[in-house]
């Protein structure tokens, strides 16, 4: 890859950063970007790849905002998409919200950020954890020469610098499941995929050894050792963090590593499975032209009795013109959110083997619109704790570190609803 | 604040850099220096302050020398002058006991984009090459790429590159990569940085310790390497494993191209690869960075071509998601119209079903075509469903129902009859030029079947006048001539008076000149006006022409993971034509392996592709020799080839024109369809500027074509290689014709 400039523009397409990292591109070419997203918009050609001459422009949106990468070369696509996702990571995590304003307010850590974050076109120190060590937000306090080089930068760890001290070392496991559904108007499912996360967060002095034991029947699919000719549970596509040793894995199967410090994803995994969709919805919206809508919800908890999915949000699509909201629930309450064109049923708390009914009468004018709608799915959000679809167990996770201090790790399990739909007639 | 022009502000910023009381005072001076960014970045020329700003530069404070730097790598190409004071600064800086301070002077040295700053920067590069703080020397390593940039005809500093190789052995894992970056710059006149094996093998031991950006562009480099042995190969492929693994999609893509590449030989280990790529690809394509998503689907698709079956069994990834942006879901409609298979071909209809009628019209059109493409093999089912949609009365749906049933028919004869009948009452909901043009080609071609034929495109005569569109008035005239070859009496009089409307009132000179054409034709008498229209009404061919059904892997290996995919063929092509005309010409592609330029004509002649399997061959559209020149070289050369291939039934000209077309040789003559002995000569021409002269005769006793080809400049090498695409193109004729 090599990005000759990036950008980053206000919602008009005005430049409110720019850096100029190659110089072989005319930094006057970023006007044509805005023009043309909207023609390529207007032909519904819109890709985030755009031309101008021998310019290529790469773009995401974020927020109130457009970065934009130019590039000459014919270059690796998913590397400048992924470099402008870790600018956005990184400010993020410097301006809590990164949006117009923040951009306008920290300008000068934003330059000293794109400083650092790429050279000449190609990325260099990227990760935040190591840059926040000699870029401050303090910056506007003055420090006297005195910023000295993260250690770091000479480690042979790039993930941890030296140093760290704790008063309480602990470690906070997440085994986190998001489900993905997608259902069709006839109520036939078309995907049910699980994404599974195992999310760290690390409070640890100094350079502690770490070791992640899961359960064996979790273990055996890593590793493709499964005998099991009927298994319920098929993990594909494992990934681990870079610091993961992968030839130790490879060779017994332990998950060894040196942890970054704060948060980060140890590993991730696929699932593909037919269970039940977790909290299954039967809808019949009836609409009767010029009078009213009626809206009929059923939903249904197909999990363990034991277990209890927590704020149950289930979003019902509405006719953008309709009016006058009457609901009844037989748990939970409802709310109209004109602005978005949804009914908003939210159920607190929703044990395993329930059922619940939400009916929903909306008017709707006598005079109807022109425009077509569309037919937005009815989505579902939710959390249910102390519980995973895989079966995924965190056996132990072992702390040694050479000053032999005793750390706490706590594990946490959720699953909840990733990209939740169900399709309406 | 009161509104100031940008001279007063320009002003009142110099007032407030000169007064010593501000630059005696840190925060207010530093202050003042925020906001001639802030101005510069608001695109003010700021650029008259560049003085005051210099003496800025000298400040123990780190944050305000960083934005003085900036200031100053901004403007020094327009006051090099001035710029050249700084210099000293800079160089003292360089020498600062604060590695941060170090590495930051010297990038904004080597940055300021200004004639005669090498001189004085190659000390404090070569300084930092040595530096003991890493953070020095990656900035110094990259600077050296900067300095080769500035002065790019300057000659390659041997010791200086040597000095870069070496430093591929430091510890720093940015410092191996940046070398690599720098040397590739440096030396891209002479086909970027070498890596033997001995840099190979050091680049895949460190690959553990670089991050995502590094392992991406390692791979990318490893690329031109080439192992000795089988044994080497596999040993590579199994320490780079763990990049498929990778959770960055990048360092996926990259790996999945180095595997593909380095197993070029390899078919069946090629095969293997992609296998092993299919979940982290497919975890790409969910991702959730949307960007990513859609590059990743992009090479989907590409592997699609080569594998149709390859992500068969997991269609159900590709079903659109409500809220996906247009481009996703676009894209996905294709990967799915290319993955159908036996098992799926009915979920996958009824999904795309649905897609007809969703309220966005570029989708219900994307997916009404999908369906055409899948018709192609289940044409039956497929026909049902886009007759069942004509029910729904919508214009674009309509519209692009028709154009599909227009493709089909020509495809797939069989289906004509269930398009004929679906026809009827289509007329009422199509108002593009596309839609009326599909359906009166439609009318005209196939009207002795549809009985209102004639009144419909009666209909469409009554309201030429109103048209809008020259095409559609140019296919009614064809149209309507040729129903009136089959049903004579009820066409007479409008043809009748679509002429005289033509002839005297039309305006478009294009319409005219063909009413007028038709109307000297039906003067020469009924029988060459059915010699000259009545031409086949399908031909099942010109489909498997179009799609190039299975391409080898490797014609497309090398653009992986490039710009390339990402962009419809037709968008590269005109891009890539106009790249080639810039008089600097496009640089070498980021990742190596083939230099843009050779990739840009490639893929201007994509369907050449997959004819010359190796690539490296290129025949280039030649200004069309006149016949006389083509008689004059093909008597003054000898006959460089000769072979005889097996033929099959009568030549039609005009496929094998089309078809040899469409890899650049031209026809120079043809015989009649049906004359005896048939005879045809064609002429290509090659890069390198070598002409190809071929006579193709036809012997129906026993059916076989003698071929001879003759060559302008005598090269072996050229020569097999255009016999072999000439073969292949034939090959392709005679395999659609059986």
């Amino acid at each position: 890859m090599s990005a000759s400039a990036v950008f980053i523009l206000d919602m008009k397409g005005k430049p409110l950063i720019c850096r100029n990292y190659k110089g072989d591109v005319n930094m006057a070419e970023i006007d044509h970007f805005m023009p043309l997203l909207m023609q390529k918009e207007e032909e519904g050609a819109l890709t985030p790849l755009l031309t101008h001459g021998r310019v290529h422009f790469l773009w995401i949106k974020h927020s109130n905002l457009y970065l934009v990468a130019t590039t000459l070369k014919n270059a690796n696509a998913s590397l400048v998409y992924s470099f402008l996702y870790k600018v956005v990571e990184v400010f993020s995590e410097y301006f809590k919200e990164l949006e117009e304003e923040s951009i306008r307010d920290n300008f000068v850590i934003v330059y000293e950020l794109l400083d650092e974050l790429m050279d000449f076109g190609f990325p260099q120190t990227t990760d935040s954890k190591i840059l926040q060590e000699y870029i401050t937000q303090q910056g506007n306090k003055l420090e006297t020469g005195k910023s000295r080089v993260p250690p770091t930068v000479t480690n042979a760890v790039s993930w941890r610098s030296e140093g760290i001290k704790y008063k309480k070392n602990e470690v906070f496991i997440d085994v986190i499941e998001s489900v993905n559904l997608l259902v069709n108007a006839n109520g036939s499912v078309l995907l049910s995929e699980i994404v599974g996360t195992i999310k760290l967060k690390v409070f640890l002095s100094g350079m502690p050894e770490l070791r992640l034991g899961l359960n064996d029947r979790v273990l055996f699919e890593l590793t493709g050792l499964s005998g099991n000719k009927n298994k319920s549970v098929e993990l594909e596509d494992v990934k681990f963090h870079q610091c993961v040793r992968l030839s130790r894995f490879d060779n017994d199967r332990t998950i060894s590593f040196i942890p970054p410090d704060g948060d980060f994803e140890l590993m991730s995994y696929r699932l593909n499975t037919q269970v039940k969709p977790l909290i299954w919805i039967e809808s019949v919206i009836e609409k009767f032209s010029h009078s009213r809508v009626e809206i009929m919800v059923k939903a249904k908890g197909q999990f363990k009795k034991q277990s209890v999915a927590n704020s149950v949000e289930i979003a019902v699509p509405v006719p953008s013109d309709a009016d006058s909201p009457r609901f009844k629930t037989s748990v939970g309450s409802a709310k109209y959110l004109p602005e978005k064109n949804v009914v908003i049923w939210n159920i607190k708390s929703f044990p395993g083997g329930k059922e619940y009914l939400m009916r929903a009468h909306f008017g709707l004018p006598s005079v109807e619109k022109e425009e077509v709608e569309g037919r937005p799915p009815i989505s579902v959000k939710f959390e249910i704790p102390y519980f995973t679809v895989s079966g995924i167990q965190v056996r132990y996770m072992k702390i040694i570190e050479k000053s032999g201090y005793q750390a706490l790790p706590w594990v946490r399990y959720i699953t909840q609803s990733g990209d939740y739909q169900l399709r309406t007639s | 604040m009161p509104y100031l022009g940008s001279e007063d502000i320009v002003k009142e910023l110099k007032k407030a850099l000169c007064n010593p009381h501000i630059q005696a005072d840190r925060p207010r001076y530093r202050n003042v220096i925020q906001r001639v960014i802030r101005h510069m970045t608001q695109g003010v020329d700021v650029s008259s302050v560049f003085m005051d700003m210099v003496k800025a530069s000298a400040t123990v404070d780190i944050v305000q020398k960083k934005l003085v730097y900036l200031y100053m790598c901004t403007y020094a190409p327009l006051k090099p002058d001035l710029a050249l004071l700084a210099i000293n600064t800079l160089c003292k800086d360089c020498s600062d006991p604060n590695p941060m301070v170090r590495g930051l002077a010297l990038r904004s040295m080597c940055s300021l984009r200004m004639p005669g700053v090498q001189e004085y920067i190659q000390q404090p590069i070569l300084n930092g090459l040595r530096d003991k703080a890493s953070y020095v020397r990656r900035v110094a390593v990259l600077g050296c790429a900067k300095m080769y940039n500035l002065h790019g005809d300057s000659e390659v500093d041997g010791t200086l590159v040597n000095e870069l190789y070496s430093l591929l052995r430091d510890q720093d894992p940015i410092v191996v990569v940046n070398c690599l970056r720098a040397l590739e710059e440096i030396l891209k006149h002479e086909g970027g940085v070498v890596i033997n094996k001995p840099i190979a093998h050091h680049l895949l031991n460190r690959m553990p310790d670089l991050d995502h950006w590094g392992q991406a562009e390692v791979l990318g480099f490893l690329l031109r390497y080439q192992p000795r042995s089988e044994e080497e190969l596999f040993a590579i492929l199994n320490l780079l494993d763990s990049s498929l693994q990778s959770s960055s999609p990048a360092v996926v893509m990259a790996a999945t191209k180095l595997f593909l590449v380095l197993a070029k030989e390899f078919p069946h280990v090629q095969t293997d690869v992609l296998v092993r790529v299919k979940g982290p690809l497919l975890t790409a394509c969910s991702s959730e960075s949307r960007e990513l998503c859609f590059a990743a689907l992009c090479h989907v698709r590409r592997i699609l071509r080569s594998l149709p079956g390859h992500f068969s069994s997991h269609y159900k990834k590709f079903f659109c998601s409500y809220s996906e942006p247009h481009y996703i879901k676009l894209q996905k409609v294709e990967v799915l119209c290319e993955l159908v298979n036996d098992e799926n071909v009915q979920q996958v209809l009824d999904e795309l079903r649905d897609y007809c009628t969703d309220v966005s019209a570029d989708l219900a059109q994307a997916a009404i075509f999908a369906i055409g493409g899948i018709a192609r093999t289940y044409t039956d089912q497929c026909v049902q469903i886009l007759t069942e949609l004509l029910v729904l009365r919508q214009e674009h749906i309509t519209s692009a129902v028709v154009q599909t049933f227009r493709n089909l028919v020509w495809l797939c004869p069989q289906c004509t009859e269930a398009v004929c009948q679906a026809l009827p009452g289509c007329e009422e909901n199509i108002q593009d030029s596309e839609g009326k043009q599909a359906l009166i080609w439609l009318l005209g071609v196939h009207g002795e079947i549809i009985p209102n034929a004639p009144y419909v495109l009666e209909d469409f005569v009554e309201n030429v006048k109103a048209e809008t569109f020259p095409a559609v008035k140019m296919e009614l005239l064809t149209a309507l001539l040729r129903l009136f070859l089959s049903r004579p009496a009820e066409c007479q009089d409008m043809l009748g008076r679509l002429l005289y409307y033509c002839l005297e009132e039309e305006k478009d000179m294009a319409v005219r000149d063909r009413g007028l054409f038709y109307y000297r034709l039906l003067l020469t008498g009924i029988d060459e006006v059915k010699r000259i229209l009545c031409s086949p009404k399908s031909d099942p061919s010109l489909g498997l022409l179009e799609d190039q059904a299975e391409r080898p892997v490797n014609s497309w290996v090398s653009e992986f993971n490039t710009l390339v995919p990402m962009y419809s063929k037709a968008c590269w092509a005109a891009i890539s034509s106009s790249q080639v005309s810039e008089p600097h010409g496009p640089e070498p592609s980021g990742n190596g392996v083939l230099s843009a330029s050779g990739s840009l004509v490639l893929e201007n002649k994509e369907e050449l592709q997959p004819l010359c399997d190796s690539g490296s061959f290129l025949l280039v559209p030649n200004g069309q020799l006149t016949a006389e020149q083509f008689e004059k070289t093909w008597l003054s050369l000898e006959v460089a080839h000769q072979e005889v291939l097996p033929w099959q039934g009568v030549a039609h000209p005009d496929t094998i024109q089309t078809a040899l077309q469409v890899v650049n040789i031209q026809a120079i003559a043809l015989s009649k369809a049906g004359v005896q002995p048939w005879k045809a000569y064609f002429s290509a021409q090659d890069g390198a500027g070598c002409l190809f002269l071929t006579e193709l005769l036809l012997d129906p006793e026993p059916s076989q074509v003698h071929l001879s080809v003759k060559q302008s400049q005598a090269k072996a090498e050229a020569l097999n290689s255009f016999i072999s695409v000439l073969k292949t193109v034939i090959g392709t004729i005679v395999g659609i014709k059986s």
